[in-house]
């Protein structure tokens, strides 16, 4: 039979300053490995949920991203021509467009340097991201103008950035004529006209092609296919691969700083709640010697010590995902490694960060508690029942 | 007194050590957390004042022109220059990773006196166009000797035919300081430059310039001349000294010390409620020898001190335990992010810090009950409950 569990409720709430300092230390230590979860969450969905899987990004071969690929005007305007089942246009027009790609060296609002990226892209670009692109202030910049946009999100973090501005580059002066939005990564990025880019950076050549391509496109052979092609190799991917690529980095590094400091943390969150059930135990070993001689077996005075502790690691993992909640949707900026650009997102606490902290805290209690509630078990009835 | 508080505090020894445990891991945390920021700026403080690094001011990936070197030399209180070109290749595997330079031979030793040859030579690296000079850490993680013959993979730079750079090792280099990189690859400019030639046709750019200025140098006007000279292109130039061009790195690295803090203010707030939960335990346990206190005659004042020294008493064994352990494991932590992350070292004054947090949470953990043994009358004590 197992020991009523309103018992240990009830015990709980009767030591309830105990009890609140440890739930609070297990809540502190849930609410930062869950918050290194959610930075990690908010990072990867930023870059694979944007990502579409019809849009195909063609590289050069070797290359990892597009500050690495370099092509050859020609070449690129090749491949864009030559490339099977690309979609196109009532009039015949293809959905392919060439991009050049460079970080560039720009000062934040609050101070400090920092990489944005640069992009120059045909008009077709605008006719292939659809929606994906959305101008919310002032207007697009015109084909051959010294004109740029900037992407939502590095307006208010990126000196220069409003609209109206002049952003230098190099010797060229290019004016902030628009402010667009997007989902993904573009929103930390200045998008202007190929040519003018070009010209305005000194690098004569694009760094990828983008392009639509007919449903059903057999990807593995097209990439076989370009791998082998002897005029213009190049590497394809789909967009969403391409970007789901480029969060490596920094997702390990925040994985591996979110492990490391929930052993640690953890580690000293089970010292605590063990310490609390010892001497919760202690100050009820009368308590406790009754029970057994009441005929509850040991297994069930042990089960019911390690529900306590259950209850406690939880009751931490509900305080320490009420603290995290609200960081959810708060942006932050961080350095994508891969390209060493600095990229805007906010903290995502998805169900699963939820899931994984809860599960966390009780594991806190499960180990915290353990011990504590097999030394009560183990108590000799009599001896406990003698103690006051 | 004083065994009254060891004694007292040793009741419960499995309760003592496991406070004492949860703290030093905490303030082994704090330190380790406070050395990654320290360390992340390390660069900046051990910046050499005698250089100066010319980079393109548009762009880290934008490289500038080879005739720039001449230009520049000429300027007035330049000693001389060298050329730096980042190779971004690798060993065997692309995981290997470390960094590689194209370099002028001549003037690396003379400028850099903050790093010294353990083994092979200075003369090796300047008589052989295919010398290289390595740093002791990939030395030995790769298991390099002087006469070696390393190859790289060229993944920004590609041989005509496709094939691997090979590179003789001449020397390997220790920095002086822990803070200077023992990871870097440097080899000789002009088997770069005729490499590129046969492969691209054309002479290669250069990434940066450093600048050795004569002794009494005006920096000041030696970066603003630098960067006149090129103020209309075809590539301006940003001229900054050694400290100002490593804070640009640091800076990229974006909000990582904030985040950092803001782990380290939860991982305080949860150890401060365990010393107080153990502390409460403590004085609610030792009531009635508070009340004999009492009764005997010691003061509500000495009373408070016997909790609150017993408090600073397991705080400080734990805090000091802590800051041994971080002590203890800094050369394996050290080894472990040397890749990544070279230069992990605990300054002085995150040691000093550590002390101060441990006296502060001693403190304010023996406070609470203190007041309670103040405060609680001495029949009051000494009932039984």
């Amino acid at each position: 039979m197992l020991v009523p569990f309103r018992y240990n409720l009830r015990s709980l709430f009767v030591r309830r300053t105990a009890t609140l300092l440890t739930a609070l230390g297990i809540a502190a230590t849930v609410a930062i490995f869950a918050g290194v979860l959610a930075l990690e969450a908010g990072f990867r969905t930023l870059f694979v949920e944007s990502g579409r899987e019809d849009l195909f990004v063609f590289l050069r071969p070797g290359s990892t991203n597009e500050g690495d690929s370099i092509w050859r005007r020609d070449l690129a305007d090749r491949l864009a021509k030559t490339l099977p089942g690309i979609r196109r246009d009532a009039s015949g027009e293809a959905f392919a467009s060439k991009e050049c790609y460079l970080a560039v060296r720009r000062f934040r609002v609050g101070g400090g340097e920092t990489n944005v990226p640069v992009r120059g892209v045909e008009p077709r670009t605008f006719d292939i991201h659809g929606d994906g692109i959305r101008i919310v202030a002032g207007r697009r910049f015109r084909p051959g103008a010294d004109e740029v946009i900037v992407g939502s999100k590095l307006v208010d973090r990126i000196r220069g950035c409003a609209l109206g501005d002049v952003i230098q580059l190099n010797t060229t002066p290019l004016n902030v004529v628009g402010v667009f939005e997007s989902e993904g990564p573009y929103a930390s990025e200045i998008w202007g006209d190929l040519d003018r880019m070009q010209a305005a950076l000194v690098r004569p050549f694009p760094n990828r092609v983008i392009a639509l391509l007919e449903p059903g496109t057999d990807l593995p052979a097209l990439a076989r296919r370009l791998e082998a092609d002897k005029e213009t190799p190049a590497k394809v991917l789909t967009e969403r691969e391409y970007l789901a690529a480029q969060t490596g980095a920094l997702s390990q590094v925040l994985l591996t700083l979110g492990s490391v400091l929930a052993v640690v943390m953890g580690l000293a969150a089970i010292f605590t709640a063990t310490n609390t059930m010892l001497a919760a135990i202690a100050s009820r070993t009368h308590e406790i010697g009754i029970l057994l001689a009441c005929g509850f077996r040991p297994l069930a005075v042990f089960l019911a010590f390690l529900g306590e502790a259950l209850v406690l690691g939880l009751l931490g993992g509900a305080i320490g995902c009420l603290i995290v909640v609200p960081l959810n949707g708060l942006e932050t900026g961080a350095t994508n490694f891969n390209t060493f650009t600095e990229v805007a997102f906010a903290f995502r606490v998805t169900p699963d960060v939820l899931a994984t902290a809860v599960v966390f805290s009780l594991v806190l209690g499960l180990l915290g508690g353990a011990a504590p509630a097999w030394r009560a078990a183990r108590l000799p009835p009599v001896t406990a029942l003698r103690r006051q | 007194m004083n065994k009254l508080i060891r004694r007292s505090l040793l009741r419960h020894p499995v309760r003592t050590l496991l406070t004492i445990g949860s703290l030093a891991v905490a303030i082994f945390l704090l330190c380790f957390l406070r050395s990654l920021v320290t360390t992340l700026s390390a660069g900046v403080e051990s910046a050499n004042q005698q250089r100066l690094w010319v980079q393109s001011a548009v762009s880290l990936f934008v490289d500038l022109p080879l005739t720039y070197q001449g230009k520049i030399d000429a300027v007035d209180g330049v000693k001389r220059t060298c050329r730096w070109q980042w190779f971004g290749g690798y060993y065997q595997d692309r995981t290997n990773f470390f960094a590689q330079f194209a370099v002028d031979p001549e003037p690396l030793f003379s400028m850099w006196p903050e790093v010294e040859i353990i083994d092979g030579s200075k003369e090796a690296f300047l008589e052989d166009r295919r010398a290289c000079v390595v740093g002791a850490g990939i030395a030995r993680q790769f298991g390099w000797k002087v006469g070696d013959t390393v190859p790289l993979i060229g993944a920004l730079f590609q041989k005509a035919d496709g094939s691997a750079w090979e590179f003789q090792v001449a020397a390997i280099y220790r920095p002086a300081r822990a803070t200077v990189d023992d990871r870097t690859f440097f080899f000789r400019w002009d088997l770069f430059e005729k490499t590129m030639e046969e492969a691209m046709g054309q002479t290669p750019q250069v990434g940066v310039f450093v600048i050795e200025l004569e002794p009494g140098a005006d920096v000041p006007a030696v970066m603003a001349s630098v960067d006149g000279l090129f103020e209309n292109g075809p590539q301006r130039v940003q001229t900054t000294t050694e400290a100002e061009f490593n804070r640009q790195f640091v800076s990229m690295v974006g909000n990582v010390p904030r985040l950092v803090s803001f782990i380290g203010g939860g991982v305080l707030l949860a150890i401060l409620l365990a010393c107080v939960n153990t502390m409460l335990m403590q004085a609610r346990e030792q009531l009635r020898e508070i009340g004999v206190m009492k009764a005997l005659g010691f003061s509500d004042r000495s009373a408070a001190l016997f909790l609150l020294s017993q408090s600073l008493l397991l705080v400080g064994s734990g805090g000091a335990l802590g800051i041994g352990l971080a002590l203890l494991t800094q050369p394996g932590i050290a080894g472990f992010l040397n890749r990544y992350f070279p230069g992990y070292e605990i300054q002085p004054t995150t040691i000093a810090a550590a002390i101060g947090v441990t006296l502060v949470l001693g403190l304010l953990a023996g406070a609470v009950p203190a007041r309670v043994a103040e405060r609680t009358r001495t029949v009051e004590a000494m009932r039984p409950h």
